[in-house]
């Protein structure tokens, strides 16, 4: 089964509803939905979760940096100069268009954290989670 | 079923008790999906393996992809990743038996409707730009560090990077409460959801009829309308109504 995605019926350049990246998905099913703890006691089972916190620390010094910096790069007379990660979209994506670029970045993002390639963001560092027991 | 104690029940959420899986359909580990009936509800679940850990990209995908298919058909409750219950009988017993009444009354709730997810995200090019515009002083702040070496301005960095970030927190503020408003317009329930991207312009669940999506569709696309080339907006959906069970609070 996929993602039931319907024909797009939106205006402007908006394309109608999109199918959930890998980075929509974490957003949604780690830490939302019923908690099978609070109905099952007895027969519940510990399995081990590879899974990570992935959530973006917002504040952090780390963003803020990142901030600065493209800010310094920003060519305000308009011209094209990119910033970092417009940079880093493109390894991920291979030269992505503008359009799809933050969503393939965002599960850019997201894949590092779960495959524990965290280095520009260091003080993200995975955290195994073990199940219930 | 065969080896049976070093498998478990995998449970991905609860539909009415006359929902069908495809035979085809696929869970996490890539076992086939099936379902645990009670009298008014169902179980949708797969065998693991017990010593398996869980959570590669497949198996998270596998998890949402199973829900929110069967969202868009059927009214689900979805169980947050990962739970896991030794046996079918385990499931029948004390999952659905045990807590029939809640959701069945729960389901029946969201008869005819879906999750969607209206996510915004800054162009950053663009919305820097606008709070250079905004803001004399950063504006200044910025002339003052360019081009000098890094180790030399950290703290000026810092400072700048700081208040784009709190500029970009009270425009996502702003258009999170835009966005708010012309859902509100609809005949929906609205969750609003934490940032999880530092350019985040909006992050909201919702829960519309299925039968009504054109209109949301046409709310959301006249959002990205009025923030093209400025923010990226996305709808998803139907999905699971993650953002809208509640779980029971244990008692004593």
């Amino acid at each position: 089964m996929t993602t039931a995605v319907q024909p797009s019926g939106g205006g402007g350049n908006f394309g109608g509803p999109s199918s959930s990246s890998l980075a929509d998905v974490i957003d949604t099913i780690l830490d939302k939905g019923l908690v099978i703890d609070a109905y099952v006691r007895v027969s519940l089972v510990g399995i081990e979760l590879l899974t990570i916190d992935a959530r973006v620390v917002v504040a952090s010094v780390d963003t803020y940096l990142r901030f600065a910096e493209a800010v310094n790069r920003l060519d305000i007379s308009g011209t094209e100069q990119k910033g970092l990660p417009d940079l880093l979209e493109d390894v991920n994506s291979g030269g992505a268009k503008a359009k799809t670029s933050g969503v393939l970045e965002a599960a850019g993002d997201k894949l590092r954290d779960i495959l524990g390639e965290d280095e520009e963001e260091p003080e993200r560092a995975g955290r195994g989670r073990k199940g219930r027991d | 079923m065969a080896g049976q104690t070093e498998t478990a029940v995998y449970v991905y959420g609860i539909v009415p008790t006359d929902v069908e899986t495809e035979p085809e359909a696929r869970g996490v580990a890539d076992a086939p999906v099936t379902t645990v009936r009670g009298d008014r509800i169902a179980a949708l679940v797969s065998e693991i393996p017990r010593d398996q850990a869980l959570g590669t990209p497949e198996d998270l995908t596998a998890h949402a992809a199973l829900l929110d298919g069967a969202a868009a058909e059927a009214p689900v409750l979805p169980l947050r990743f990962g739970a896991v219950v030794t046996t079918r009988d385990a499931v029948k017993e004390e999952l659905l038996t045990e807590h029939q009444d809640d959701f069945a009354a729960a389901l029946h709730e969201l008869e005819g409707k879906a999750e969607y997810v209206v996510k915004a995200r800054y162009v950053e090019q663009a919305v820097l730009r606008e709070i250079l515009g905004e803001n004399e002083e950063l504006a200044r702040l910025r002339e003052s560090i360019r081009g000098k070496p890094e180790d030399a301005t950290r703290n000026e960095r810092m400072t700048l990077g700081e208040q784009i970030n709190n500029a970009i927190a009270a425009k996502r503020e702003a258009d999170t409460r835009r966005a708010a408003d012309v859902l509100a317009a609809l005949d929906v329930q609205i969750a609003p959801r934490e940032p999880t991207h530092e350019r985040d312009a909006v992050h909201l669940a919702c829960l519309a009829a299925t039968a009504e999506q054109a209109d949301l569709e046409a709310a959301v696309g006249k959002l990205a309308q009025e923030w093209e080339g400025r923010a990226e907006v996305r709808l998803l959906g139907p999905l699971a109504a993650y953002d809208f069970v509640v779980t029971k609070q244990p008692e004593g």
